[in-house]
């Protein structure tokens, strides 16, 4: 589903942030990419949503090599996959369902389709009875909630996620950890870039370790490893 | 849309100033040239013949010029002729004080050719070459009206055209730097947009139409106004120069804006096209 070959990330200033990285995550796994801030975990975010283009190396997605894809082409590749970000990045100023619409009007998704995804997708994430509140009116978990709920009501078979309980308190984290569980088992491949040691202990799912921008460390059932 | 109101209206407003000198511009320049229309077919030139040259010779350098194409039709006043016509202009009512001539013609010299001109800027070429024949005493010409209302035209002309460049320019600026800010006011949304998946086209779309939209409202503003002023402008340029009168032949209002309103359509929606489009690319990068 992701497969990464050698892939090194050179930014401008000079600072490699990756380096000749190479891993493959199969569909519908559950994978967390951990490592200390400045590890290259948030870059390696960043390339698999194409924000910014690997200095060398492929990266294919769905046997797509997204390293050569135009930028008219960049949308098809992001329907293919829902993002979280630790900022939940949610419009202020409007509902929570509206939200959720938003990423389905952007695909041009039919209202009926609009109409019938997002009641239920907000229903799955535990918001139903709060569709029409304002992000600002929610606590953190319930934006992330909401950004989850963005996230997937495309039907993307990838869901990226970059530190999204960093803003969030254990007990909710464990929460919204849960609802990344429940979402991998309908299928989705789900892929947390996350520092948080408890969240990965407590999953018991595979672990890739960045450190110096290289892998150091990739186990099934693992945990965060040594901290060093 | 239209969130930075300011910047909308400081755009609106060049893209009108600068269309309001078009507009004024192309009405006064579309008035000259059917003027010079009008006056060209009074204005012609006189050629007068040498005594000897008989009438025969004069009507076959008639039908010669005639066939030129600037030349819009070529009279014959007979000696006759002229002599009658200066008598109806100079003694009609005294007709008493011309007892003395009888039957004498002191205009007997004076057979001659009336030119009218097609295309007024071919003129001194022709008044050379009428010169230069041998039976040709001397051609009188009215060169200088032509060449001030000429010179005036392309005065217009260009001034119009160095103002607009400045103009437009400016416009592009400020459209760019609205359209800027409408980018950064909405760039949560456009960057969640992408997240989603949202096509190139879908995002930038609402940008062009904005600097669209401003082009066509700065557009016709001054079309307005135009329409609302000229009847009176031209009311008054009529006071002021009585004497002009019967030179100053404008154009109706219709007739003007029938051209220059899809003009400055076009130039509004040209610039406000060019202004947003060149801040998309810069700005919205994909």
């Amino acid at each position: 589903m992701i497969e990464l070959e050698n892939v090194t990330k050179v930014y401008s200033n000079g600072v490699k942030a990756l380096d000749d990285v190479s891993f493959q995550i199969g569909k519908g796994e559950f994978v967390f990419i951990v490592g200390n801030s400045g590890s290259g975990k948030t870059t390696l975010f960043k390339l698999l949503i194409k924000e910014i283009e690997a200095t060398q190396g492929k990266i294919f997605v769905d046997g797509i090599n997204i390293t050569q894809l135009s930028h008219r082409k960049i949308p098809k590749l992001r329907r293919h996959m829902g993002v979280v970000f630790q900022d939940f990045r949610l419009l202020t100023d409007i509902s929570v369902y509206e939200n959720v619409a938003f990423a389905l009007k952007v695909v041009e998704a039919s209202s009926r389709k609009i109409k019938r995804s997002v009641p239920m997708v907000l229903s799955m994430v535990g918001l139903a009875d709060k569709t029409k509140m304002k992000p600002t009116e929610l606590s953190g978990g319930e934006q992330q909630r909401t950004a989850l709920a963005r996230a997937i009501v495309n039907n993307p078979p990838i869901l990226l996620a970059d530190e999204p309980t960093g803003n969030l308190d254990p007990k909710t984290s464990w929460e919204i950890m849960k609802l990344l569980q429940e979402i991998n088992l309908r299928g989705t491949t789900v892929v947390v870039v996350t520092h948080d040691k408890e969240v990965v202990n407590a999953m018991k799912k595979r672990v890739v370790t960045l450190k110096d921008g290289k892998v150091v460390r990739d186990v099934q059932k693992g945990d965060y490893g040594h901290e060093d | 849309m239209f969130k930075n109101r300011l910047m909308s209206v400081a755009s609106i407003s060049t893209i009108s100033a600068c269309l309001l000198v078009v507009g004024i511009f192309f009405a006064v320049a579309v008035n000259v040239e059917h003027m010079l229309g009008e006056i060209e077919n009074r204005i012609g030139l006189a050629v007068f013949f040498n005594q000897e040259v008989e009438e025969e010779k004069i009507l076959e350098i008639k039908t010669a010029l005639e066939a030129k194409p600037e030349v819009h039709k070529v009279e014959y006043v007979s000696a006759a002729q002229a002599w009658e016509n200066f008598k109806e202009e100079y003694f009609r009512g005294r007709e008493d004080l011309l007892v003395g001539f009888d039957d004498d013609n002191p205009l007997e010299d004076s057979a001659s050719l009336q030119i009218f001109m097609n295309d007024i800027s071919m003129q001194k070429q022709l008044v050379g070459s009428i010169g230069a024949l041998p039976e040709v005493r001397y051609v009188r010409q009215a060169e200088q009206v032509t060449s001030v209302i000429e010179s005036f035209n392309s005065l217009v002309a260009y001034t119009s055209l160095g103002m607009t460049a400045i103009l437009v320019m400016v416009s592009i600026f400020l459209i760019s730097n609205t359209v800027r800010l409408a980018i950064s006011i909405r760039k949560k949304e456009i960057k969640i947009m992408r997240y989603v998946g949202a096509k190139n086209s879908l995002i930038t779309a609402p940008f062009l139409f904005e600097g669209i939209l401003i082009g066509v409202v700065g557009s016709l503003i001054p079309m307005l106004l135009i329409y609302l002023a000229y009847d009176q402008a031209t009311e008054r340029l009529h006071a002021q120069f009585l004497i002009l009168r019967e030179y100053l032949v404008f154009l109706p209002v219709w007739t003007v804006l029938q051209t220059l309103v899809p003009l400055s359509l076009f130039i509004g929606v040209l610039i406000g096209l060019v202004g947003s489009q060149w801040t998309i690319h810069k700005y919205l990068k994909a």
